[in-house]
């Protein structure tokens, strides 16, 4: 495995990733045409749920009540959403979901890249040690801990609280690994350059290796914030207060009084799931980068 | 995962001219000549380590002891049982039916998963036009929160309206109950969470197609080999250690399945869908055995570390 | 799983919405603007273990938790806008959680966590999963009295349900028993009627046998309906319905194993196979199913929560109700009670306490609202105004309260419990007929023992 490959060029092969290989088809007419239909064929399915979601978001509940396979059965309206975002919840969740993911991100990043570059330069005592304990809890799945973190965090007063949503999530020992394989393959060069010019380590840290390490920091830092704006789990379990819940733990709990409305119901999907499509349109590269790079633990 | 050995810190002449710092501990470059105290470079892991001991080797180990104790929700003392716990848990039909429910989901979700993921990379990389367009087609459910995911999949699976039977209806078929027939039930689950997760594996096999060398490639079509030649003995081939880690993961992501099952069906119907880990959900949370729950958690976390070994010694000989 | 609860069931996808009612909750987005818990959140540290940022920006906002949805939900609403206007309003935040255990486990989990909502709804046969394990804390009696409601509000059947060791625990808002519905011009012509238009008693097997094929005949269609497949409690209802008739105990004592008597639960068993023999009564029907069939007028008499009541009513045939027919040697109705209850709070501020005594007070005297969905005010000052004896049909069932069976009282027993669930197994078998009575009895009692033999988690 070569941890550096995809990591320190990253752009080596960056003009294929929107060309694709003419090559694998070769020239033939069939396969394209088959080719093609196929790819057709999947992405018209993997689209249809989001088609019939959108469709039934904006009809009128009573519209959407109607039997029929067609999607559109009646005047399009914006009655769900505005009922939805009237009501104040979703809103509420919407701010906790970007207030809880984007401080895990922050505070998982900084002890991460802290960490990995610790355990990539240091030479203090205990260190092999210390990175083998945390290689192996990679292996550690963090759904097997919540019946003990909770116990923990009733014995710290901390459920329901936001502390008690974002801290369990801050500990991501993968992340520490990729980054550390990554700060490894970096040139010492530069950083001994700095450190004749008398800068301190923390000093070297954040002013040569971490903007070396732009690519790959944005990476991790998608990718945790990706797993912290979708976790279920974990949040769903220690908050009980709704003001403080997330989009997904809010949408999966709390009801409202008259049950199940169809087009509300699509209708908040639609704006939970929003601020993570637009981000990937906007940032479509780097977050299949970053798949591409954490996916495999930076090999 | 292998652990990369340490690199060996580069000897060489101490930088010169290091103005007196005021942080004694964390100054000076990581060599072996500053670090008398043995603590260079420790400062920077030290936060990290903070938080790792706290929110991760305290629960594992807590975990373990609180299965060997009565641990409860209620607000009460707790006592020590030893073994009781895990005696419990192997004599528990229910673990056992949930185990199973997790294994066979994972079956069924794994196999899609790679070679659905595979067939998609393939075909996107063929070189038809819209790259982005594909990409985001089959990547963008995997950016959906999990509630997002089962809002609408219940709503393709409501009974009367939903998308499901009303498209059997047209077709002039029986209405199906998608996750209320017993037998139905976890296969809805799996496809929704093919369709959900499957982005992940596409773009992992996407990333690695695009890395593939080209020389081979074009040697083969020198050489006048067919395009499906060319995919079996070429592409597919080179692809082999992308598909044993795409595998792994998703085996592993697969067994820890819960999120979309409590949502939709809550284990329901009548037990046939409820994953391990819902199991420890509900004797844990629903019944109070907090004790009980960390037991099951840990059979089930012995399960995962067999499995996980399993595969890395079956890959390993395949290799 | 359905769950075919006390409580709401989802709205059905074709009934059209409710007109835009004035939101009761008081959560908005002024209150928890991004502005506001944003800079509380900074201002008491991101990490510090402050709770809801909002939590100080309404202090007198009372948080109240229930799984009402569908026609019981919007009368909550009504009932809290009631109480939220005028002089002494009360400023209500409503949450609503789904109905089912995951209902209990929240409440649960957020008692234990020590920040609970103020006043929460508790099933009474629950009490015994709650109380014990210090997850509800006590009722200041004085305090109640203070705002006019005392014990003698209610009747006794009920209120002894309502304590743990003498403590009281939860105040009933209704019972709501399992009883029969009929369709009345069926019912008319089977001769099932006495003078005054009321279901007539029927005092024996035999008799709800017999009742059954003429109700048939009459209408045309099914007999009696009853929906239990995949039901996590529908057939539980109706055996310890019927189990209390015969005059038998069911208990489940602590650390011992169920004493039941199984010549009892037999003939019980039986009988139920008799009377659902999938030819004059259906055997196979679901909850919805045996609803929808009663509401196209395809069976006579359907056997249900009253809490079906704005549903069946709204279908437009003639409907009666009575109480569950007495066949065996007394008369026995199972029953729940919506309660209200305080849920552990570590902290609890004394004036938010007293707010919340208050408040339950003068939610119980609004439970003439909450009689129009089919529970019985438990309340009985309410019972016993003429407005609620002019309700029908639900005054003809009003004494079902006084005959009330609840589950045993045990932590694992109640409403949408794991209990509950594991009984209907064996019996919805021996109802389809898949498993003879006796079988079915010796699995309910091992089921039980099952149960009992775990370790009791809030003794």
């Amino acid at each position: 495995m070569s941890a550096t490959a995809t990591a320190v060029r990253p752009r080596r092969r960056a003009p294929r990733a929107s060309d694709g290989s003419p090559m694998l088809l070769g020239h033939g007419r069939l396969p394209r045409v088959l080719a093609g239909s196929a790819l057709v064929v999947l992405a018209a399915v993997w689209l249809l749920p989001f088609v019939w979601a959108v469709a039934t978001s904006f009809q009128s509940e009573q519209d959407v009540a109607k039997p029929g396979l067609f999607p559109f059965k009646g005047a399009l309206t914006l009655e769900s959403y505005e009922r939805i975002l009237s009501r104040g919840n979703v809103p509420t969740w919407a701010f906790n979901s970007f207030l809880i993911a984007g401080l895990v991100t922050l505070i998982t990043v900084a002890l991460s890249t802290l960490a990995a570059y610790g355990f990539a330069r240091g030479t203090f005592r205990g260190r092999r040690t210390l990175l083998a304990v945390t290689v192996a809890a990679i292996m550690v799945p963090p759904q097997l801990l919540v019946v003990p973190l909770f116990k923990q965090m009733l014995l710290f007063h901390l459920v329901d609280t936001y502390a008690a949503v974002i801290l369990p999530q801050v500990v991501a020992p993968m992340m520490v690994f990729i980054l550390k394989r990554f700060f490894e393959g970096l040139p010492r060069e530069l950083e001994d350059a700095a450190r004749i010019d008398g800068a301190s380590e923390l000093r070297v840290f954040l002013s040569v290796v971490l903007p070396l390490s732009r690519p790959i920091v944005a990476s991790v830092a998608i990718f945790v914030f990706i797993g912290a704006w979708n976790n279920f789990m974990w949040p769903f379990i220690v908050t009980n207060d709704p003001d403080l819940m997330t989009l997904p733990v809010g949408l999966a709990t709390v009801r409202d009084s008259f049950g199940i409305l169809y087009a509300q119901s699509m209708a908040s999907a639609l704006l939970a799931s929003l601020p993570l499509i637009v981000m990937f349109l906007l940032f479509q590269r780097r977050i299949v980068k970053s798949v591409a790079t954490t996916g495999f633990g930076g090999t | 995962m292998t652990t990369t050995a340490p690199t060996a810190p580069t000897g060489g002449a101490a930088p010169t001219g290091t103005p007196p710092s005021t942080t004694p501990r964390g100054r000076g470059p990581f060599r072996k000549k500053d670090t008398a105290g043995g603590s260079s470079g420790l400062l920077f892991v030290l936060p990290f380590l903070v938080f790792f001991g706290l929110f991760l080797i305290w629960p594992v180990a807590h975990g373990l002891w609180m299965s060997l104790t009565d641990s409860s929700l209620a607000l009460r003392d707790t006592a020590f049982v030893g073994f009781a716990n895990y005696a419990e848990a192997f004599g528990d039909p229910d673990v056992w039916r949930s185990l199973g429910n997790t294994v066979f989901f994972t079956l069924i979700t794994c196999v899609p998963l790679v070679l659905l993921a595979l067939a998609m990379a393939l075909l996107v990389h063929s070189g038809l036009a819209g790259q982005w367009a594909w990409r985001l087609a089959f990547f963008a459910p995997y950016l959906l929160p999990v509630t997002v995911v089962t809002l609408i999949w219940a709503w393709l699976y409501q009974p009367e309206l939903g998308f499901g039977n009303q498209l059997l209806a047209a077709l002039g078929m029986e209405p199906v109950g998608w996750l209320s027939d017993e037998s139905v039930a976890m296969w809805s689950i799996a496809a929704l969470t093919v369709w959900w997760t499957i982005g992940f594996n596409f773009l992992l096999y996407l990333a690695a197609l695009q890395s593939l060398p080209e020389a081979l490639d074009e040697a083969a079509v020198l050489d006048g080999a067919g395009a499906w030649r060319r995919l079996w003995s070429i592409t597919l081939p080179q692809l082999r250690h992308t598909t044993v880690l795409v595998a792994m993961l998703q085996v592993l992501a697969s067994l820890k399945v819960f999120d979309q099952i409590y949502i939709l069906t809550k284990g329901g119907p009548n037990g046939t869908t409820r994953p391990i880990l819902e199991y420890v959900y509900d004797v844990g949370f629903t019944g109070y055995r907090l004790g009980y729950a960390s037991a099951v958690s840990y059979v089930f976390f012995a399960l995962v570390i067999v499995i996980s070994i399993a595969q890395l010694r079956f890959f390993r000989t395949e290799d | 799983m359905s769950s075919s609860p006390p409580a709401p069931r989802p709205r059905p996808a074709f009934t059209p919405p409710p007109p835009p009612t004035a939101s009761v909750s008081r959560r908005g987005l002024l209150r928890y603007g991004m502005a506001g818990a944003g800079a509380a959140l900074l201002a008491s540290g991101p990490l510090t273990g402050c709770a809801s940022p909002a939590a100080s920006a309404e202090p007198s906002a009372l948080s109240v938790w229930d799984p009402f949805q569908g026609g019981d939900g919007m009368l909550m609403d009504d009932m809290i806008k009631a109480v939220s206007t005028g002089r002494d309003a009360f400023t209500v935040d409503r949450t609503i959680l789904e109905w089912g255990p995951s209902y209990y486990t929240k409440l649960a989990m957020s008692a234990a966590g020590g920040r609970a909502s103020d006043v929460a709804v508790l099933h009474l046969s629950r009490l015994a999963g709650y109380a014990p394990g210090g997850l509800l804390d006590p009722f200041d009696l004085d305090l109640l009295a203070e705002f006019g409601c005392t014990e003698a509000d209610f009747t006794p059947a009920v209120w002894k349900r309502t304590q743990h060791q003498g403590t009281v625990y939860a105040i009933p808002l209704d019972v709501h028993p399992f009883i029969v519905f009929y369709d009345r011009d069926a019912a008319d012509k089977a001769g099932l009627l006495d003078s005054s238009g009321e279901l007539a008693p029927m005092g024996s097997p035999e008799a709800l046998l017999d009742a059954g094929k003429a109700l048939a005949k009459a209408n045309g269609g099914a007999g009696i309906l009853f929906g239990h497949v995949n039901d996590p409690a529908q057939t539980w209802r109706l055996f310890a319905a019927l189990y209390a008739q015969t005059g038998s105990a069911f208990t489940l004592p602590e650390g011992g194993t169920a004493r039941i008597d199984i010549d009892a639960a037999n003939r019980v068993v039986t009988f139920m196979q008799q009377l659902f023999d999938g030819k004059t009564n259906p055997n196979n029907l679901d909850y919805y199913g045996s609803v929808a069939t009663f509401i196209g007028g395809r069976g006579g008499m359907a056997m249900l929560g009253e809490w079906e009541l704005p549903t069946l009513r709204k279908s437009g045939i003639p409907l009666g109700a009575a109480p569950f027919p007495q066949v065996f040697d007394r008369p026995a109705v199972y029953t729940d009670s919506h309660s209200f209850v305080l849920p552990h709070q570590a902290d609890p501020d004394p004036a938010r306490r007293r707010e919340a005594h208050r408040y339950i007070a003068r939610m119980l005297s609004q439970s003439l609202t909450w009689a129009s969905a089919g529970h019985i005010p438990a309340y009985q000052p309410v019972l016993s105004r003429p407005e609620y004896g002019k309700l029908r049909p639900q005054s003809s069932y009003a004494d079902a309260g006084e005959v009330a069976v609840l589950d045993p009282p045990n932590w694992f027993a109640g409403a949408a419990s794991n209990f509950q669930n594991r009984m209907c197994q064996p019996l919805q078998a021996a109802l389809l007929g898949n498993i003879p009575a006796e079988k079915a009895v010796r699995q309910m009692v091992r089921e039980a023992n099952t149960l009992l033999q775990q370790p009791n988690p809030v003794a």
